[in-house]
């Protein structure tokens, strides 16, 4: 376990030293100042908008660019674990090599994501105020988890795929499918389940994917559970107040899952 | 130290290793050599765990090194043919991540880039190196702490004649400290004037072992021919066309081969 935590030390100092991470934070800093911006100007205001519709304009950019980045991040890093020979002859568990590197990425892009969208935060208290500011907290909380979790996924696709190129297209049709496959599943479910029988398979939809699964927590965050479409509002039928658990629950197994099953597919692995 | 039972690798329906028994006792070098895709480096992968055997066992410092593979890699100290790093890595964080995994203290670590002339790059990346500094490192970084067992697959590739001396030096100081080592080369020079026995292998197979004087003795050269052919070369041209005219027969030397 030691060795692992200082390999974990070694790929987090490598993470650090890439160019991802500035990139990714200051991407999201500029996104966030524009969503704050743009808001209001549709109306004729060059005005900052407040914390509270700010975090409901970024929420759709968390829920589909942050997965998008992880995934392809995830896959080439999971693919490269097949170059790593001499890493893998050391005294260390070839599943530490592929913890160590989501640990690594979690906690870099996740800074990245706290950089980027914490100063573009600044900017918003310092010209609308702070109200409903620990709604944006949380709403990063939610885009960190959602890395974490598309991560591990794409994590076990580069693995699984071995090769850069082939990882990082499986790692786009995956997006895909969680982005838009689960929503029109559920659309399909509606329409063929008798009305009232419809809610606890658009919960279970609802948690299928880690895509979906942020966004509906996201969207708890201001109490428009309503406004996640069918299987938002059959979540919090069906759920109540643990559908808030229950989908955090959900994002912790996407997790958990890929990154165990990715460790045992590399422990297997001819190098 | 180092003992492979009945271990072959196959990739999918090709048998690159057909079944091997070797031992390799601690102070005592053992060299493979033999064409391309003869088995070598796949012999040398299977003992480091890069890739698992499809049969038979081997085992590091006793331990095995499919079931008990960490515990086998802590005695072990591996060169593959490959970079095995990111190239973006940078020789201070390599460096320290290996002296933490084999409990060495840093400045000692620091001291093995000295030796390899490579102490001014401690914050180049790799991938700044040239082909023979990555090699001296790499060389540095596989024999360093307390490894007992050490594969070194093409360990004089790229190397200068002073690398080249170098790699010499640190495969003796090894065997002097009681480390088994097994190394693949092509250079039948330092396989002449560095392995206690040598291990001469034709398409996945063990074809002859034995000192040099064996092996000079089993081809029916003269072990004192004079030049302009050098004797091992001569040794191992007969071995390898015997080796290849004889499929499926093997031409044994010691009781341990296979």
């Amino acid at each position: 376990m030691s060795h692992t935590l200082s390999l974990c030390r070694f790929e987090l100092a490598a993470a650090l030293r890439g160019r991802t991470a500035p990139v990714f934070a200051g991407g999201f800093a500029l996104a966030s100042v524009a969503v704050a911006l743009v808001g209001l100007s549709a109306g004729g205001v060059l005005a900052v908008q407040g914390f509270a519709r700010t975090s409901v304009s970024l929420l759709e950019l968390v829920v589909w660019v942050v997965p998008i980045l992880a995934l392809i991040t995830g896959a080439v890093a999971g693919a490269d674990c097949h170059e790593l020979e001499f890493t893998a002859s050391l005294p260390i568990r070839r599943a530490g090599i592929v913890f160590s590197r989501w640990l690594a990425g979690t906690l870099t892009l996740g800074a990245a994501l706290l950089v980027g969208l914490g100063s573009a935060g600044l900017v918003i208290g310092l010209l609308a105020g702070t109200a409903d500011g620990w709604r944006y907290l949380r709403l990063i909380g939610v885009a960190v988890r959602v890395l974490a979790a598309t991560l591990a996924l794409g994590l076990w696709i580069g693995v699984a795929v071995r090769t850069r190129l082939k990882a990082v297209g499986v790692a786009v049709a995956v997006w895909f499918v969680l982005v838009i496959g689960v929503d029109l599943v559920a659309i399909g479910a509606l329409a063929v389940l008798p009305p009232g029988k419809a809610g606890p398979w658009l919960s279970a939809l609802l948690m299928a994917s880690p895509i979906d699964s942020a966004r509906a927590l996201g969207l708890s965050l201001f109490h428009a559970d309503v406004v996640a479409g069918p299987t938002g509002a059959a979540l919090s039928a069906v759920l109540g107040k643990a559908g808030a658990w229950a989908l955090t629950a959900a994002l912790i197994g996407w997790t958990l899952v890929p990154l165990t099953l990715a460790g045992r597919r590399f422990s297997r692995s001819d190098l | 130290m180092i003992r492979l039972e009945q271990l072959r690798k196959s990739y999918g329906g090709r048998l690159a290793l057909e079944p091997l028994n070797l031992d390799v006792a601690r102070g005592e070098v053992v060299a493979l050599v033999g064409p391309n895709g003869a088995g070598k480096s796949t012999t040398l992968r299977a003992l480091a765990g890069i890739v698992r055997p499809s049969g038979g066992r081997a085992f590091i410092a006793g331990h095995d090194v499919v079931t008990d593979a960490v515990a086998a890699r802590s005695h072990l100290g591996y060169l593959s043919q490959r970079l095995g790093v990111p190239a973006s890595t940078v020789l201070r964080d390599l460096v320290e991540l290996v002296a933490r995994v084999r409990g060495v203290a840093p400045a000692t670590a620091v001291q093995t880039l000295t030796v390899a002339g490579l102490s001014d790059r401690l914050g180049s990346t790799i991938g700044e190196l040239s082909g023979g500094q990555r090699q001296r490192l790499m060389i540095a970084l596989a024999t360093l702490g307390p490894v007992t067992a050490l594969l070194l697959d093409e360990p004089g590739i790229s190397l200068d004649a002073e690398g080249s001396e170098e790699v010499r030096r640190a495969i003796c100081e090894a065997r002097d400290r009681g480390t088994a080592v097994l190394f693949a080369s092509h250079q039948l020079h330092d396989v002449a004037a560095l392995a206690d026995r040598i291990v001469v292998m034709v398409q996945g197979r063990v074809v002859a072992q034995g000192s040099l004087a064996e092996l000079a003795q089993a081809a029916g050269v003269p072990c004192d021919a004079a030049p302009p052919e050098p004797p091992i070369e001569r040794i191992y041209r007969i071995l390898v066309s015997r080796g290849r005219e004889s499929a499926g027969h093997l031409t044994l030397l010691r009781e341990d081969a296979a």
